[in-house]
């Protein structure tokens, strides 16, 4: 490569490049989390129970290994995690049918698209209230047009079992999630330049070859980042279980966002509370590490 | 041009935060849930006139103000006096978040007016930590709507009249489940259903030591599980008991016809803005046995002084102002939201009111809601630190015992070991 | 491609129709009970549209917002209005402050080959991997120590460290995607690194920037958990933190919130269609120069 002497002289190694870039985003994040990140590791070293004054010590790495042993820990995260990969595989899905149906032309595209982030711009608080009143077993809304539909002949309580309960919890969840997975797959689908799906026509490529071909090996990147976020979000469920079910019915929908929750706001005991969020750190940091080296395998330049 | 308007936009955002640096005030803060804030700063004022003392509302939303106030105990900040709720008055007092207002100058004289059960409930190893804000009973609200339309003269009197009553209301095709019960997880229902059922039966769930008694067999605590089960299978208890968290939006809908509910709720289901049933919920004695005719227990809201309140002399002026008598020796604030609000009240001399007692007529039956509260069981072992760390283990299995998915035997003696194990551990 | 044929576009519409009555359906059943009685929510089976239509909720919030006290209108009514300039100065600034230095860091990750990348892209995603629950707690009392809690500044913070690993992760993944060459041409005229990023990618990553503003935005405008733990005073309450306040312990004024739910949704789609726009005009401009 030619580049001319001054430029290379002025020009700085890439490291030092990369670290002047980054330093205000980084700097901005480490301000904010890193002192309280720093104390719940702390916290999670010590036997810390706010309603036990003065009796707070170290205990090492003592709460990890309680809760390694203990079935409150894996009984959760096994419901963690099928809620997890349902909530995944439904946002996934939908977002990309939904997304590759406003990366086409049409009048009333745009007013569609800023439409569709209603369900994640309704505040969490109201949300709640919809879903309640959508899945009530007596006022509901979807009980009555389920019953006029005549697919039902008597009014049912959705929350009220298993698997139901797991299935609407899960589409309620998706429910609010999809606009954020389709607002990031179409970003990724205006980066495919059409004339690659023009030359594909003509050589004949019908719509199914297309998008096996073309649109899904450029849309990869963005993909596997849709993923890798909503596994995240999805491994720290907490807003929906805490109004729908609060864990309920007999432990059904009890996930690891809400034993953190018990744990440290209801039981005051923030040396458990915080020994599962670190667990349920590690195990996210896992997955997303794992989903990166597995999805963006190829795509690396 | 877009250019522009994006820098407008962004000084403006600037402009904003900077100036969202706030000014400190030097008054006295309350902090509590956000009902009737205006009348709550109207009382201030009143409260500021006549103590020379400023002071201000700081509400914040119901459902989360406990996780609200937790975080701020332990951040530190400088509020003075909290709303506190009973149910969770032992850890905070454990936490020393809240201070004692026993031996406090005119502290015994207020407490003198007070009923035993309401003092009891506001207690924590022997000190007093506040006074009431309002106070009730549980009760049980009925549709008699309902019942005439299946032919039914009178309320129940045992929860096996129940059964039956309800199974005729449904057989006569008024309502599909006419009996409401509270079994969702959350510290507003199962456990407190529970208690009602057991107290309704005579029983209790633990003894005066602390020790439990609900895991033996044919306690009052067992019999309650098994009406509960019994009913779901009969189909005339609601299957949405287990997932529902308001009781009174059922009642309010003319969907439900027993449920019980705290005092205060009947006015919402009776009020015809908010109630499709409006005029029909009465209020009756909740149900009992052959032997025992009702049971029930009562809920306390209190005024504390926080443990971070720089002044604590004024804290307790506010406190004496909001739950006891100003300064013209009367009970100026509780009589309020007794007679403007129907809030009920605890000190004794306003029982003897005739204005406050004819206020709640509209809603409720004073008579019946009196003659409930002497049915109160007190629940000493709700006042230990430990209590929701058990509570919270409880849901579950709980639950899995009334639907039938766990044997109850086996999740009441899990449930007993648990609560001894936290005894031990704690020293009661 | 470039002919519309009829058959298209109305499979296009079916499809659309499908995803309005989804997305928007719900909503529309919001807006519906925002103008009933409240008992009318009850009603079995359901009221659909409003008999009468009863404007009440929304005149409390308007005329508490103009009137102040003097309306008589209750406190959570009269203060709704007033929280969105707080809700929209963070969501805002969120939102710029984010694009700008979300792109900044998002640059080197995506172009430059430097030791450490995996560890930079990680490190910044591994910010959001412990539930904010457990380090809210921690985050109160440590805004508390440093004079920081009950300040908007605050709020643009913390809401900045949530949706910076997501923004940088997003752009550099789409800075990826534009073509090396025009850098390289950039490059051997001149520009410096910081010259490229200005005048060559970003104004070819408009689609991702404004997707990264839009998340930003929305997860700003839509926060409570830190809005509400570190407002210690009602003139640092955001919206979504008034429209809680709706339920009081002793009642609840389900319409009320309904109604302060549906305006709420109002300013951020006002915000993305806004920035739609610079979508639109960033391809046609992008398709120019390109």
């Amino acid at each position: 490569m030619q580049t001319r002497p001054e430029t290379q002289r002025k020009e700085m190694s890439q490291g030092a490049l990369a670290l002047i870039f980054s330093a205000p985003a980084v700097l901005i994040i480490a301000a904010t989390i890193l002192a309280p990140f720093l104390m719940a590791v702390f916290l999670s070293l010590h036997n810390w129970n706010l309603k036990r004054p003065g009796r707070e010590r170290f205990i090492g790495l003592e709460n990890y290994t309680d809760w390694l042993t203990d079935s409150d820990f894996w009984e959760p995260l096994r419901t963690t995690f099928t809620f997890a990969i349902l909530a995944v595989i439904v946002i996934v899905f939908i977002a990309l049918l939904v997304s590759l149906l406003l990366n086409e032309r049409f009048p009333g595209r745009g007013v569609l698209r800023a439409l569709l982030l209603v369900p994640w711009a309704i505040p969490s608080v109201v949300n709640a209230l919809l879903w309640k009143w959508l899945l009530n077993p007596q006022y509901g809304l979807l009980n009555a047009i389920w019953y006029d539909l005549g697919i039902i002949t008597e009014y049912q309580n959705v929350l009220g079992s298993m698997p139901s309960v797991m299935i609407w919890l899960v589409i309620a969840y998706s429910w609010i999630h999809i606009p954020l997975a389709t607002l990031l797959l179409l970003s990724g689908l205006q980066t495919i330049p059409s004339d690659i799906y023009e030359s594909a026509i003509v050589d004949g490529a019908g719509i199914f070859q297309r998008f096996a071909y073309i649109t899904l090996p450029m849309l990869r990147p963005m993909l596997s980042i849709v993923i890798i976020f909503e596994m995240i979000f999805a491994l720290k469920v907490f807003d929906i279980i805490f109004v729908l079910t609060a864990g309920g019915p007999a432990d059904a929908t009890n996930v690891l966002g809400w034993s953190i929750y018990t744990e440290t706001f209801r039981k005051l005991d923030f040396g458990a509370g915080s020994s599962i969020a670190m667990l349920l750190g590690a195990i996210t940091l896992g997955m997303a590490i794992l989903f990166y080296v597995f999805l963006d395998k190829g795509v690396e330049r | 041009m877009k250019g522009k308007m994006v820098t407008l936009i962004v000084l403006l955002c600037i402009a904003v935060i900077a100036g969202g640096a706030l000014a400190q005030d030097d008054g006295l803060k309350l902090t509590g849930w956000p009902y009737q804030v205006d009348v709550v700063t109207e009382n201030l004022g009143r409260f500021t006139d006549q103590s020379g003392h400023d002071a201000v509302f700081l509400p914040f939303p119901s459902n989360e103000y406990r996780d609200k106030m937790v975080a701020s105990f332990v951040a530190g900040t400088e509020f003075d006096v909290a709303y506190v709720r009973d149910s969770y008055l032992a850890e905070w007092a454990a936490a020393g978040w809240i201070v004692p207002i026993s031996g406090m100058e005119g502290a015994d004289e207020l407490l003198a007016d007070l009923p035993a059960g309401i003092i009891e409930q506001m207690s924590y190893e022997g000190e007093v930590y506040g006074l009431p804000y309002y106070s009730g009973v549980q009760t049980l609200a009925y549709n008699a709507a309902h019942l005439s339309a299946a032919g039914i003269d009178a309320p129940p009197e045992t929860w096996d009249e129940m059964l039956a009553q309800a199974q005729m209301i449904k057989d006569a095709g008024v309502v599909e489940y006419p009996i409401l019960m509270s079994l969702r997880s959350g510290e507003n229902y199962l456990l407190r259903e529970w208690e009602t059922l057991t107290a309704a039966r005579g029983g209790r769930l633990f003894d005066e030591d602390f020790n439990p008694v609900f895991q033996e067999e044919g306690s009052a605590a067992w019999e309650a599980l098994d009406w509960l089960t019994e009913g779901l299978e009969m189909g005339v208890i609601d299957p949405a008991s287990i997932t529902d968290d308001d009781p009174g939006l059922l009642m309010a809908a003319g969907t439900s016809t027993f449920a019980t509910t705290t005092d205060y709720a009947l006015k919402a289901m009776n009020d015809p803005e908010q109630s499709n049933a409006a005029g029909d919920i009465k209020n009756a004695l909740i149900p009992g046995t052959d032997e025992v005719r009702s049971g029930t227990w009562g809920y306390v809201r209190l005024y504390a002084i926080t443990g971070n309140a720089p002044d604590k002399e004024a804290a307790w002026q506010l406190v004496q102002f909001l739950g006891g008598k100003d300064a013209t020796g009367e009970y100026y604030v509780p009589k309020r939201w007794a007679l403007e609000f129907g809030l009920g009240f605890s000190p004794a001399p306003l029982y003897e009111d005739e204005e406050v007692r004819n206020s709640l007529s509209g809603w409720i039956d004073p008579d019946l809601l009196s003659e409930q509260s002497e049915y109160a069981i007190s629940r000493p072992y709700r006042f230990v630190p430990f209590f929701s760390d058990w509570e919270i283990g409880s849901w579950g299995p709980l639950q899995a015992a009334i639907l039938g998915d766990a044997d109850k035997g086996e999740v009441l003696n899990e449930l007993a070991e648990e609560w001894n194990e936290l005894k031990d551990d704690w020293g009661y | 491609m470039r002919k519309h044929s009829r058959l298209r576009l109305a499979i296009i519409y079916f499809f659309a129709a499908v995803l309005l009555l989804g997305t928007v359906g719900p909503f529309l059943w919001l807006v519906s009970s925002s103008f009933q009685y409240e008992r009318q929510l009850l009603n079995r089976p359901p009221q659909w549209l409003p008999n009468p239509i009863v404007l009440d909720s929304y005149r409390e919030i308007f005329e508490g917002a103009v009137l102040g006290e003097e309306s008589g209108v209750p406190y959570q009514s009269r203060i709704f209005l007033g929280s969105f300039g707080n809700s929209f100065a963070i969501a805002g600034s969120v939102a710029a402050i984010a694009v700008v230095v979300g792109s900044l860091a998002a640059y080197p990750l995506a172009r430059l080959n430097f030791r450490g990348r995996s560890v930079l892209l990680f490190g910044i995603l591994a910010s959001r991997l412990i539930p904010a629950l457990s380090l809210a707690i921690p985050i109160v009392l440590v805004a508390k120590q440093i004079g920081m809690s009950d300040r908007l500044i605050t709020l643009v913070f913390i809401n900045l460290s949530f949706v910076l690993p997501y923004v940088i992760w997003l752009l550099q993944s789409y800075f990826k995607t534009i073509p090396l060459e025009l850098e390289d041409a950039g490059r051997i005229d001149g520009c410096s690194r910081l010259q490229v990023v200005i005048r060559i990618i970003l104004p070819l990553a408009r689609p991702g920037l404004t997707s990264a503003a839009i998340l930003a935005f929305l997860v700003a405008w839509g926060e409570f958990l830190f809005a509400l733990l570190l407002s210690e005073t009602p003139a640092s309450y955001t919206s979504t933190v008034v429209v809680s306040l709706f339920a009081t312990d002793v009642d609840v004024n389900f319409v009320s919130i309904i109604t302060a739910g549906v305006i709420s949704v109002i300013p951020p789609i006002c915000f993305a269609l806004i920035f739609q726009r610079f979508i639109i005009s960033g391809l046609l401009s992008g398709s120019l120069k390109g």
